[in-house]
């Protein structure tokens, strides 16, 4: 219930923010007020639910695993494994199969990719029983030490050539609602993976016997134990989820997106897995709650690119920046009503053995 | 906790090999004699197609004109550049004559290890480090952005259209005289594109500049962000200064049916997918800084402690039009360009290097 306030509270603060601003741009015509307003159309949202895709869906694996009771931290790694597998696999099959189904392939390799690092990093935290920590920071090591020397192998170089990319999907009929139409019904296919996600992950946790068995085994392993249920296996089904919503969220990034891996620096991946930790945490591991972060934090970083465009507002690049991540620091602790799993990152020993 | 502390050890050597063999890559061969290059590479690596890629063509040339031999090292992460340099200085064999640092990230660095190892012969792209051993390479980016921006400035007022043939349509949209810049991090250099630029697009007339940074040089989803709300509000040529984060800018002109300016190299070139936007690219002849370099310590002429920078007039930069889209360009505005060139070639146009002079 208490979470229920939370988001109602958040809503309503995000409303208001925006209604007030609307209201001073009416009553204080103020050059800059205005052409902000005017940033806030389709075009934004658009842009927010793109870059919402890589951090909502490292956000919803997060929540699996970490419900369980496995605290995966390697998200951002599983993102950066699955972003290379979609482009190496797309370009390799590139001129012998259609555009299309090369673009498919490498989609789905990529979740295959990312499902596969993170059975490996469930074998080691739950079969061997490895600090989960240290080897979730092993799992982002290893794919930002990976990525970038086999694009080195493969493509002589840390970044790829560009591949077609994942064509939009246009609903015929809702498109031509206003504003929301063409924002949400002419997207990216993995937009809308992730608006459908969101739900669903929320109904399997919630409404579901699967459910059950992922809350209970990271809130009270012994007791799921006792009333029959193997907790390994609950664990492992939920680490392998983590894997196969990361692997959506890297190739979304970058066959959805871009078209190219980029593999220099912090890759493309650029941090948005360790996002994805901070958006669950902020929306208290339920699925709305880290879409809902999410999105914020992707609908700020698409305001402050349009916010650095308005000459009249003569503030330093660097400073507009940080909006999105002071933004979530604020929010974090207004909300800071975070409970983690009882039993999350502890190792659970049945009995039986 | 003895057993959790080994297997922190495993996981920590096996990361230690896998991003150690990532950075560094042999490239070139080991003959014995000829002139011995190091080269540490700029942030981006190489297929950035743009400033990395560049000076690896002065290599390739050097190599094709004279007997060198030649190793490459792509760093990833600022911290690298000290240790990657050191490890070129170090090396006895084979003996490095010279070790080409690519980039003004690695100026600091540089710094140190020109006075460390006083007998290496070093030099220096993008950056002037005041050291006897150091030769220092500089463009003045300012002039060829300008050139771009005059382009642009001077299409975004005109109707022109490109497309058919199986390219992707592309076309100005006549209600707004409006041209955007996406930057990668922002910093002294990249202003001076942005100051060049902007006062190019202002000298084709009254034209609206929006300029945005990305904060990144590595992340083209964003570039792409940026680049596809600049077309959303009616702008219809973007330039770029972002190294990787740029290519989402091509990404975005592409999907909008509008115009592109690349950066660095010839990008309808080096990112020839794009080729069908791209309408020129301010070309930074990193290759010549490179070859140059190369040339003198071939003839024992290392130019230690000097500070060569390259402008219009000497082809350090310029305005080359796409390969594609180059000849779609109509004359009057070629000629338009030509003009403003020898303007300020000389000196009748003075180019600022500061985006708030533009």
């Amino acid at each position: 219930m208490r979470d229920r306030n939370v988001y109602v509270a958040g809503a309503a603060g995000a409303a208001v923010a925006v209604l007030a601003l609307f209201v001073f741009a009416f009553v204080f015509p103020v050059d800059w007020v205005v052409a902000l307003v005017d940033q806030l159309d389709t075009s934004l949202l658009s842009a927010a639910l793109r870059l919402s895709v890589p951090i909502a869906f490292a956000a919803l694996g997060g929540i699996f695993a970490e419900k369980s009771g496995v605290i995966n931290i390697g998200l951002e790694g599983l993102l950066i494994a699955s972003a290379f597998t979609s482009i190496a696999v797309a370009w390799a099959l590139q001129g012998s199969v259609a555009p299309t189904t090369a673009a498919w392939a490498g989609f789905g390799a990529a979740v295959l990719a990312s499902t596969l690092l993170a059975a490996l990093f469930a074998v080691v935290t739950i079969r061997y029983e490895a600090d989960q920590i240290i080897a979730g920071l092993a799992v982002w090591l290893v794919a930002l030490g990976f990525a970038p020397f086999a694009s080195q192998i493969i493509w002589d170089s840390v970044n790829s050539p560009a591949v077609p990319t994942l064509n939009n999907w246009v609903a015929p009929g809702l498109v031509d609602i206003p504003v929301l139409g063409p924002a949400v019904f002419d997207s990216n296919p993995t937009v809308y993976l992730m608006l459908l996600a969101v739900p669903v992950s929320w109904y399997v946790l919630n409404r579901t016997a699967f459910g059950r068995w992922v809350r209970a085994s990271g809130e009270n392993p012994k007791a799921l134990d006792t009333a029959g249920v193997n907790v390994r296996r609950v664990r492992y089904a939920s680490v392998l989820l983590s894997g196969v919503f990361s692997g959506i969220g890297g190739a979304g990034l970058a066959l959805g997106q871009v078209g190219q891996f980029i593999g220099s620096g912090q890759t493309m991946v650029a941090g948005r897995g360790w996002i994805g930790i901070t958006a669950y945490l902020m929306g208290n591991y339920n699925p709305i709650g880290a879409f809902a972060s999410s999105f914020l934090f992707a609908g700020l970083n698409a305001l402050q690119f349009r916010v650095q465009q308005i000459s009249e507002l003569n503030i330093a690049p660097s400073l507009v920046q940080m909006v999105p991540f002071v933004a979530v620091i604020v929010v974090l602790a207004l909300v800071g009503k975070t409970r983690i799993p009882d039993a999350a990152g502890d190792h659970y020993e049945s009995g039986d053995d | 906790m003895p057993s959790n502390r080994r297997k922190f050890l495993a996981s920590a050597a096996g990361i230690g090999v896998a991003t150690t063999a990532g950075c560094l890559s042999s490239l070139g061969g080991s003959g014995s004699d000829g002139t011995n290059v190091g080269v540490v590479y700029a942030l981006g690596g190489l297929g950035d197609k743009a400033f990395n890629d560049m000076a690896k063509q002065g290599i390739d040339q050097a190599i094709d004109e004279y007997d060198i031999n030649y190793q490459g090292a792509e760093p990833s992460g600022n911290s690298e550049f000290p240790t990657l340099q050191k490890k070129f200085a170090n090396s006895n064999n084979p003996d490095y004559d010279l070790i080409c640092t690519i980039g003004f990230a690695q100026a600091e660095a540089l710094t140190e290890n020109a006075d460390q190892y006083s007998d290496q012969q070093f030099m220096i792209v993008d950056s002037v480090v005041e050291k006897d051993n150091v030769a220092s390479y500089v463009f003045k980016e300012q002039l060829g952005s300008f050139q771009v921006g005059h382009l642009a400035g001077l299409l975004t007022q005109r109707d022109f259209s490109t497309g058919g043939d199986g390219m992707t349509d592309a076309s100005t949209n006549t209600d707004a005289a409006t041209v955007g810049f996406v930057g990668g991090k922002e910093n002294s250099l990249i202003k001076k594109f942005e100051a060049g630029f902007i006062a190019g697009a202002k000298h084709a007339g009254d034209v609206e500049v929006r300029s945005a940074y990305a904060g990144s040089w590595s992340d083209p989803a964003k570039g792409k962000e940026i680049a596809l709300s600049m077309y959303d509000n009616g702008a219809d040529v973007v330039y770029h200064a972002a190294g990787g984060t740029g290519t989402g800018v091509f990404g975005a002109a592409q999907e909008r049916g509008r115009y592109a300016i690349g950066v660095d190299s010839d990008q309808s070139k080096s990112a020839k997918e794009y080729k069908d936007v791209i309408l020129a690219s301010m070309v930074k002849h990193v290759d010549t800084a490179v070859l140059t370099s190369v040339e003198n310590v071939v003839n024992d002429e290392h130019a230690g402690g000097e500070v060569s920078a390259l402008g219009l007039e000497k082809g350090g930069v310029e305005a080359v039009l796409g390969q594609e889209l180059g000849s779609e360009i109509p004359s009057e505005v070629k000629s338009a360009l030509e003009e403003s060139k020898s303007g300020i070639v000389n000196g009748d146009i003075s180019v600022p290097t500061d985006p708030e002079n533009a």
